[in-house]
């Protein structure tokens, strides 16, 4: 994948992807801790817009970095221990 | 100075803006004694400066500084906070004092209950650009602003109610099982469409979906296929629960109703009536429940096992279903012992018209409902296999006959209706799926006889339509057959679809009845002549559909339980928020990259008339969330309620309404602070479409300890920058975008974003680029001088360009204003803004009273900044902080503290006068 990457969409629009798009990168990290430009060559999609999902999921508690940054200035990132999925955030498990 | 103990106040100070300078003025003023209303728009104090990392020159965090006056602000004596509230009108009364009209905006939240647990926002199924983190990442429609929020409460955003929900009659909330689909949670979207409609599967498949008809992105590339979707869940969720998870509410009451008729009407009355505690008996008169869409609408789109899975849902609240056992008088039931009666009986009586020749040997005259009911309950099917059939009618009724037919090996089936095909009541999609599977249409046709043709072949005779005349709701008037354009069709079987009335009959001497035999109801209680007797479905509406049955039923059980609980019933009922303004919602997606709707799976006409199996397939997973994903959140908030489900407060209130107040105080205080550039109009600059051309405000958001991202990292795919540029003045001193202040504050709080950038990334090259620094403040030029001591690389030059590299990274293109000269070019990884900022112009709307002055740049003219701060053109309406210019923290206090004394000086010489 080339390096350049742009800006093709407006935000709310690349925002909206995330619901669904998160499960898609939950899926991948459960093979095995990524940084951002693994799971978009993997994914298909423009790391700029793999950044916005990845940062939602790790404010709400789904993946979390690893360490330190690689030589090349990258974290990985992984699953972040939890109940399955947010749907399960359920009064009744609190 | 007119006094102010004219009329009584409420406060003696309104301060407009709980920013730095609305806090300060708010403390100081609250010290001296007065009573003080702090009103803020958004649902936090703080304003901008609570956002930012830390402060310069002293490099302390801005929480430390910010927080602490919040709290003054929330917790003084003196001070009301008023959050999440507009300023609607301020007017200058003669006596000096202000009336000022406001309005509290609906939060949607019950904020003394709220315990700021950010539950609700961690299952919120919505996801919006997070204007807190100038858009960096992602937030919730219902969300908390920021960690350090006060009060820290949960507010959620809706735009009006998206077009599908408004639309539903049932009151079913597609937009929120839509959302819950595209989340991947299609059992929670299962049991928010139970909450309102408990015949879900049904829906599913035979609903005429109303919503699909005013989806917004209709408008677009084609409307989002709501019912599928529904399809799609409902089937997951019946496969995995063959039987209800749920029995009778624990709350049983000992009133009894009665409800006649077991359509969707009636269960879905009985339903809501079972949920609210009520004892519940459904009287059907036909061997099975289910009414039209067990008799009416044949398998292929309706299959009886999802039918008898969504009756599950009702009988599992301990309604009892009596099938078999037809109600004649109402009055039997009251002797029973029935509190109250629900009818809901439909309208299957059929309309017979004589045809000339019906008495034709080995011909056969049946009407619609009876040839449905045979081929959808009985064991075996009637059998016409080989006969010719011609049905009468072109509505959705005689689709349904002539379809079945052609599943039942007729020789041939033929519609003939007196409209138009382009007229014809049936939905133009059925008509065309009929025409595929072989049914012939003729229509525009008027019958003449039945007769025998030499060939001993049954024939209908009929006559071509010439003139055709319609009521303007397209109820057909009149018509007229042309003599001498006879054609027959062949006809062993003729079916009459030409109408159905009302079941009514029974019910003649004990309610009030049209002519026609539909029941008299009252509009909005549904409540019948008899004051305890309540009906809905066909038998109120004429032909209608299930969806507006469902809908009846609900409306009626929510009346029926009020008046058994002998609560008043002049209340509304589904009062909802208005229908979102659709173009609002085209204009805003109007870029939005083209996504066509997922083709649903549909068997091929050949294959489908084999069988009465299903003709519409389930989609995917994958298919259903990709179509969900189309939605475009018309509403904001989406009404999935997992808020609701999750928020272990109960504090979720959808009925909240906005709270309009009016008050009467002393003085004013503006301080609704300032405007920041929006750096894309830098065209050159890259902002908006280079992802790492970033803003000041974004640096100070990564900056921060509540940051979005896990560091200082590039957007673009968050990489940890090793060579960043800064440009100063973008947009400030600047015509060409009619700005030509200095902003102020831009060159010291990007030597700040430099010093701690340094600190967090050590490796890090730091260059700003400057036209000049501006190091006017006390200890600033030591803190410019200390951060070129720690390395950060001065370039005195004008940035013209940003460019994208191969690699990446980006190139500037700046005017070396010293040294060599000429232009040059830079590589850098990360390239930040530092932008110019605006005069935040709504406080001259919010004055009504005259005008109020502005100073040539646009903002509040200070009367004389020397010897009278703070003053606008009117006496008693003070303005402070940024709203007059803009300045740093330490000035807008300072600032603001001379409002305060100014406020202090105008209510004492008021008093004293
Ligand atoms: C990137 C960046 C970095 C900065 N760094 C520093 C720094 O390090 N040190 C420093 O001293 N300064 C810094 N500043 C400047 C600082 O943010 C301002 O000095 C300060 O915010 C001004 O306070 P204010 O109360 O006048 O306005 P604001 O903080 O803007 O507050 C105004 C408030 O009024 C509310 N409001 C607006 N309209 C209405 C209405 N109609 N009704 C009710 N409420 C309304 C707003 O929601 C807001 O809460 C920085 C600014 C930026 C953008
Ligand atoms: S879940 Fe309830 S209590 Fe918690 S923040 Fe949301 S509204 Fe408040
Ligand atoms: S109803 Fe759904 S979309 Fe709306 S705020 Fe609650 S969780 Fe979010
Ligand atoms: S776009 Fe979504 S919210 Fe809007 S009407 Fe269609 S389904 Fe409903």
């Amino acid at each position: 994948m080339s390096p350049i990457c742009k800006i093709e969409r407006e935000m709310l629009e690349i925002v909206q992807d995330e619901m669904v798009m998160k499960d898609r990168i939950a899926a991948l990290l459960a093979q095995g801790p990524r940084t951002i430009p693994e799971i978009a060559e993997a994914l298909h999609h423009s790391s700029y817009e793999v950044t916005i999902w990845l940062f939602a999921m790790r404010r709400y508690g789904d993946v979390e970095e690893i360490g330190r940054a690689d030589v090349d200035g990258y974290f990985k990132y992984e699953l972040k221990e939890k109940p399955a999925n947010d749907a399960a955030v359920g009064s009744e498990e609190r | 100075m007119p006094t102010l103990d004219s009329k009584p106040l409420d406060y003696d100070v309104m301060i407009v803006g709980a920013g730095v300078a609305g806090m300060e003025s708010a403390a100081s003023l609250g010290d001296m004694g007065y009573k003080v209303a702090l009103v803020e728009k958004n649902s936090s104090i703080g304003g901008r400066s609570i956002l930012l990392s830390k402060v310069f020159p002293t490099l302390d965090c801005a929480s430390c500084i910010v927080t602490p006056k919040m709290a003054a602000a929330a917790h003084h004596p003196q001070i009301d906070p008023m959050v999440y509230t507009e300023v609607d009108s301020i007017v200058r009364n003669g006596d000096g004092t202000f009336t000022v009209d406001l309005h509290k905006k609906a939060s949607y939240v019950d904020f003394d209950a709220c315990t700021g647990c950010a539950q609700c926002e961690i299952a919120c199924t919505v996801a919006v650009p997070d204007q807190y983190n100038y858009d960096l990442v992602a937030r919730r429609v219902a969300h908390i602003p920021f960690p350090q929020a006060v009060p820290k409460k949960a507010v959620i955003e809706r735009h009006g109610q998206a077009p599908c929900t408004h639309t539903c009659p049932a009151g079913v909330k597609p937009s929120g099982f839509v959302s819950l689909v595209r989340a991947g949670r299609h059992e929670q979207a299962f049991h928010m469409h139970l909450a309102d409609a408990p015949m879900v599967g049904s829906l599913s498949r035979a609903c005429y979906a109303p919503c699909e008809g005013e989806c917004t992105r209709g408008d677009k590339e084609g409307t989002v296929h709501i019912r599928a979707i529904k399809r799609y869940m409902v089937d997951r969720y019946y496969a995995d629960h063959a039987v209800p998870e749920y029995g009778p509410v624990e709350n049983q009451l000992a009133t009894r109703v009665a409800v006649v008729g077991s359509g969707p009407g009636g269960l879905t009355a009985a339903f809501h009536l079972a949920k609210a505690g009520h004892q519940v008996t459904v009287f059907e008169a036909e061997s099975h429940a289910g009414g039209m869409l067990r008799h009416g609408m044949p398998r292929y789109r309706m299959p009886k096992e999802i039918l008898d899975r969504d009756i599950l849902n009702i009988t599992a609240l301990g309604v009892e279903i009596q099938t078999g056992t037809p109600v004649n008088r109402i009055a039997e039931l009251k002797a029973q012992g029935f509190d109250a009666v629900y009818i809901g009986v439909g309208n299957q009586k059929p309309r017979i018209i004589p045809i000339e020749g019906r008495e034709l040997p080995g011909t056969e005259i049946q009407d619609c409902m009876r040839f449905l009911r045979e081929t959808n309950v009985g064991d075996e099917l009637p059998d016409i296999k080989g006969k010719h059939m011609v049905v009468l009618g072109g509505g959705n009724v005689a689709l349904d006959v002539a379809r079945t037919a052609v599943r039942m090996e007729a020789a041939s089936v033929s519609i003939l209706c007196l409209e138009p095909r382009e007229k014809m009541p049936a939905h133009g999609w059925e008509v065309e799926e009929a025409d595929e599977e072989g049914v012939r249409i003729c229509a525009g046709g008027a019958t003449k006889r039945l007769y025998r043709d030499a060939e001993g072949q049954a024939q209908l005779e009929y006559l071509k339509v010439g003139t055709i005349e319609f009521t303007e709701e397209g109820k057909l008037k009149s018509f007229k057959a042309t003599p001498g354009t006879e054609q027959s069709l062949p006809a062993d079987i003729v079916v009459l679809a030409v109408g159905l009335g009302p079941s009514t009959d029974a019910f003649r001497d004990e309610l009030g009845l049209t002519p026609g035999g539909i029941i008299t109801v009252d509009d909005q209680t549904l409540q019948t002549s008899d004051p305890v007797v309540f009906a809905g479905g066909d038998a109120v509406l004429g032909p209608s559909i299930i969806v507006e049955a469902m809908g009846q039923g609900r409306r009626a059980a929510f009346y029926m339980d009020r008046m058994l609980r002998g609560e008043a019933m002049d209340v509304s009922f589904g009062d909802t928020l208005e229908m979102t303004d659709k173009q609002t919602v085209l204009d805003t997606s109007k870029s939005w990259r083209p996504v066509a709707p997922v083709a649903l799976p549909v068997r091929p006409p050949k294959e489908r008339v084999q069988s009465f199996e299903c003709y519409e397939q389930t989609m995917t997973e994958a298919e259903a969330r990709h179509e969900a994903n189309r939605c475009l959140n018309c509403g904001e908030c989406s009404q999935c309620q997992e808020c609701v489900r999750v928020c272990p407060a109960f504090c979720i209130d959808f009925d909240m309404k906005p709270k309009a107040m009016q008050l009467q105080v002393g003085s004013v205080i503006l301080s609704t602070g300032y405007e920041i550039l929006d750096p894309a109009r830098k065209v050159p600059l890259g902002y908006g479409t280079i992802p790492d051309v970033i803003s000041g405000p974004q640096m100070d958001r990564l900056l921060a300890p509540t940051r979005p991202y896990n560091g200082v990292l590039r957007p673009s795919d968050g990489k940890e920058p090793e060579n960043i540029a800064i440009v100063l003045c973008n947009g400030s001193r600047d015509h060409t975008v009619c700005n030509p202040l200095c902003c102020r504050i831009g060159c010291m709080y990007s030597v700040k974003h430099a010093q701690l950038v340094m600190g967090a990334l050590p490796l890090a090259d730091v260059t700003i680029y400057y036209i000049d620094i501006r190091a006017f403040g006390k200890g600033y030029d030591e803190f410019y001088e200390q951060s070129k001591g720690m390395g950060v690389n001065y370039v005195k030059g004008k940035v013209a360009r940003v460019e994208q590299l191969e690699n990446g990274n980006m190139a500037l293109s700046y005017e070396d204003m010293e040294g060599a000269r000429g232009l040059k070019k830079r590589e850098h990884d990360l390239v930040v803004l530092t932008v110019g900022f605006l005069p935040n112009t709504e406080p001259f709307k919010l004055y009504k009273g005259g005008t109020l002055d502005a100073d040539d740049f646009d903002y509040v003219r200070e009367l004389d900044p020397v010897s009278e701060p703070c003053c606008t053109n009117v006496a008693g309406l003070f303005a402070a902080g940024a709203l007059v210019g803009v300045r740093d923290i330490p000035d807008t206090v300072l600032h603001a503290g001379a409002a305060a004394a100014q406020v202090a000086t105008y209510l004492e010489s008021a008093r004293a006068n």
